[in-house]
């Protein structure tokens, strides 16, 4: 009874799926109909009307039969990804020498082809999808191209439990801006305090599990695990002959997003990072004395981010208004050793806790224009004496969608303890993309 | 006593939350589809928009309030031909709902039957930012809106088959309603027919061609391209020289260079919504189109 009464609702569904594509077929031809009688109407005298409504189908014919062949040409290609490519290059003028700066770039007169990206993505069956992100980038010091593999990862897309699984390589989700790629930033630089703490981008070869909670309110968790974290150091923490388990690095965030009205919004997270056993990541770290060092041993990192927005509804393409401020809090433990001699019994462990953070603020006042200024402060985190600190004004004029130019001034001034000269840059960064790119979540 | 009325209390409460709890839940992208599926599926859907109403169709903000709504969601309603390419894509990923990811059942593409027009024979940047599958501003010709009222109409019946009686009625009585009004609306426009325009972005070719209006271009320089001042000299010229009367801007787009162009040319600069709720007073599909048709006459007439 049952069955029949499903295959009677079935059969009445086909029906008015039916009359419904006739119905359209119907009105589409009547609409036809209607033009070419009224173009017969209107014809010259002198050309009979047949004639013409047959040149008229000739022609329809000829132009279906071109979509169709068309269509076939570009069959082959349906399997591709999409495939996208990003360029960046970076001009840029700084008043002291990389001696002075601590930069790895030369001072006075530089241009830098940053990155030249290519994104390829598509599912892989229907429970996942994969992306990979290849980067060439210029050495500063030979101007050689060098091919890295960014991210490569697989990312499931229907996990039961709101849950969502990645693995491979990708940039670990840990505040706000360290899984942004460069060319996506507000401004032009990093922030130090994302370069010092992190290693640039928050690279990492692992897994990660992001949850959704299930609650009106948006709430979202991840957590991580990964052999190393920090796109500065893409090799593996030392692994020596055997890793254990706390020779990893784990990494966890949770955030919450408010429409405080419906053009104000605010987005606030908490992260974490630990490595309970790091060995030696970056060897043994030569002091500004030129004798002592200091070998990381475990590393720690916590992280509080929020970002204040304005995007109003009804003209947010032409005005907006961001601020964002992170700041971050590095607990390493390192083995120090005064006299740079290892094991010779002089060594001691000792904790150095440093403060990091920036905050910028950026207002655009038509599709192509915005400007914002961004303040950095970092404590080294090997001596929280050490101190650097940024102020950026910048302007960027987007010429299209795929197509912007940033002009920035950054003064750099760093305290005593540094052993470095302040200095100012101007930078010119012109970024551009080419074929398919898409808006992704985490570049709202 | 009191425990078998407290217990009586907690089953209606119980079942009125189970009726709650059994209606469809439907996310829809725009306004109009809103209101085309609260229409159709009346007390068992539960409706909410990605949008207000005042939003660029392409540019709706991805809010991460809408990721719990998506997550719970039955039914995705969107407009289709890459209408929502901006926002939808990465607030269905964000969503973690596998139900309603394009090619699921609960993805509910709309433009299904329609077709469209200005499919670019290429997709090339340099022709800004085009939708591949041609304009996807359909919903403005209110002939072809039909179709998404039937295609809502057959993605909820395909979700809650009990209810397939209440759907066809309420389904029919809106088009029946809505055949009425387009046959008021094609009288009433009758002196638009031939009558040229120029608009913002480019999203009234659809309307045109059913009220054989003769759309002449845009403001835009290419979609999602800011116009340049010599792209500005050029259509005041040809709006001069093809006696254009009507300047047509839509909500989302600043004010300055249509009235500009307005002035330059003596023509008309009108307000039109491209989705209900774009303006005052124009909270369903119908009141939007009563606006658009009636505000486009009296330019017209002036």
């Amino acid at each position: 009874m049952e069955q029949l009464k499903q295959q009677l609702r079935q059969m009445q569904e086909n029906l008015e799926k039916t009359q419904n594509e006739q119905r359209q077929q119907i009105e589409a031809l009547t609409k036809k109909l209607d033009e070419l009688t009224s173009q017969r109407q209107t014809a010259s005298a002198t050309a009979p009307a047949a004639a013409v409504t047959t040149n008229q189908l000739n022609e329809l014919n000829e132009k279906v039969n071109q979509v169709v062949e068309a269509q076939k040409k570009t069959l082959p290609s349906e399997f591709n990804p999409a495939i996208g490519f990003v360029g960046e290059t970076v001009f840029s003028y700084r008043s002291k020498g990389s001696d002075q700066t601590g930069s790895d770039r030369p001072g006075g007169f530089d241009v830098w082809q940053r990155s030249l990206e290519m994104v390829a993505s598509a599912s892989v069956d229907p429970f996942a999808k994969g992306y990979a992100v290849i980067n060439a980038s210029a050495d500063s010091a030979s101007s050689e191209a060098t091919l890295a593999v960014e991210e490569a990862a697989l990312q499931t897309t229907s996990l039961p439990g709101n849950l969502e699984l990645k693995a491979g390589r990708f940039f670990g989700e840990f505040g706000r801006l360290a899984y942004i790629h460069d060319h996506e930033l507000p401004f032009v630089n990093r922030p130090l305090v994302l370069d010092e703490y992190i290693g640039g981008e928050s690279q990492s070869d692992g897994l990660q599990l992001n949850w959704l909670a299930p609650v009106p309110h948006y709430v979202s968790a991840t957590v991580g695990v990964g052999d190393h974290f920090g796109g500065d150091s893409p090799n593996p923490d030392h692994p020596g002959t055997f890793r254990a388990f706390d020779g990893l690095n784990f990494w966890g965030r949770l955030s919450s997003y408010w429409d405080l009205t419906p053009n104000w919004q605010l987005e606030s997270g908490i992260s974490g990072l630990i490595n309970p056993k790091t060995e030696d990541r970056g060897g043994a770290l030569l002091q500004p004395n030129g004798v002592s060092t200091l070998t990381e041993k475990e590393r720690r990192l916590a992280g509080f981010d929020l970002k204040f927005s304005y995007v109003p509804l009804q003209n947010n393409q032409f005005r907006s208004f961001n601020w964002g401020t992170e700041v971050l809090y590095s607990d390493n433990r390192y083995l120090s050793d005064p006299d740079g001699i290892p094991s010779n019994g002089d060594e001691f462990r000792e904790n150095v806790g440093s403060l990091g953070m920036y905050s910028y603020a950026n207002y655009k006042w038509s599709r192509q224009w915005s400007a914002g200024f961004l303040f950095d402060y970092v404590q080294s985190t090997q001596n929280h004496s050490d101190v650097t600190m940024d102020y950026s004004p910048f302007i960027t004029f987007a010429l299209s969608h795929w197509n912007q130019l940033r002009l920035q001034y950054t003064h750099t001034s760093h305290n005593a303890a540094s052993g470095l000269k302040p200095d100012d840059a101007i930078y010119l960064q012109w970024a551009w993309i080419i074929g398919a790119h898409s808006h992704g979540w985490q570049q709202r | 006593m009191k425990l078998k009325s407290l217990f009586v209390t907690l089953i209606a409460l119980l079942c009125a939350a189970q009726v709650q709890a059994a209606k469809i839940r439907v996310v829809t992208t725009l306004t109009d589809l809103a209101d085309f599926t609260r229409q159709v599926g009346g007390d068992h859907v539960e409706v909410f928009s990605l949008a207000t109403g005042i939003e660029d169709t392409h540019g709706v903000p991805m809010k991460p309030s809408f990721v719990p709504k998506l997550n719970r969601a039955d039914l995705v309603m969107n407009v289709g031909f890459g209408c929502e390419h901006a926002f939808l894509p990465a607030l269905l990923e964000a969503s973690k709902n596998p139900r309603i990811q394009d090619g699921h059942p609960g993805y509910v593409d709309c433009s299904v039957g329609i077709t469209p027009m200005e499919v670019p024979l290429s997709t090339d940047h340099s022709q800004g930012d085009v939708h591949p599958y041609g304009n996807p501003h359909y919903m403005l010709d209110p002939v072809l809106a039909k179709t998404a009222v039937q295609n809502i109409y057959t993605a909820l019946v395909a979700t809650a088959p009990q209810y397939e009686a209440d759907f066809r009625a309420s389904r029919d009585a809106y088009l029946a309603k809505l055949d009425a009004k387009i046959t008021e609306w094609q009288q009433l426009a009758a002196p638009l027919k031939g009558v040229k325009f120029v608009s913002y972005h480019e999203h009234w070719c659809y309307f045109a061609s059913w009220l054989g209006m003769d759309y002449i271009g845009t403001i835009e320089l290419k979609p999602g391209i800011d116009p340049t001042p010599r792209h500005i000299t050029d259509l005041i010229a040809e709006m001069k020289a093809e006696h254009v009367p009507i300047v047509v801007r839509e909500p989302q787009f600043p004010e300055k260079v249509p009235a500009l162009i307005a002035k330059e040319t003596g023509a008309t600069l009108v307000k039109l919504p491209i989705m209900p709720g774009g303006v005052p007073n124009t909270g369903t599909y119908i009141e939007e189109m009563d606006y658009i048709v009636h505000t486009l006459v009296a330019a017209a007439q002036k």
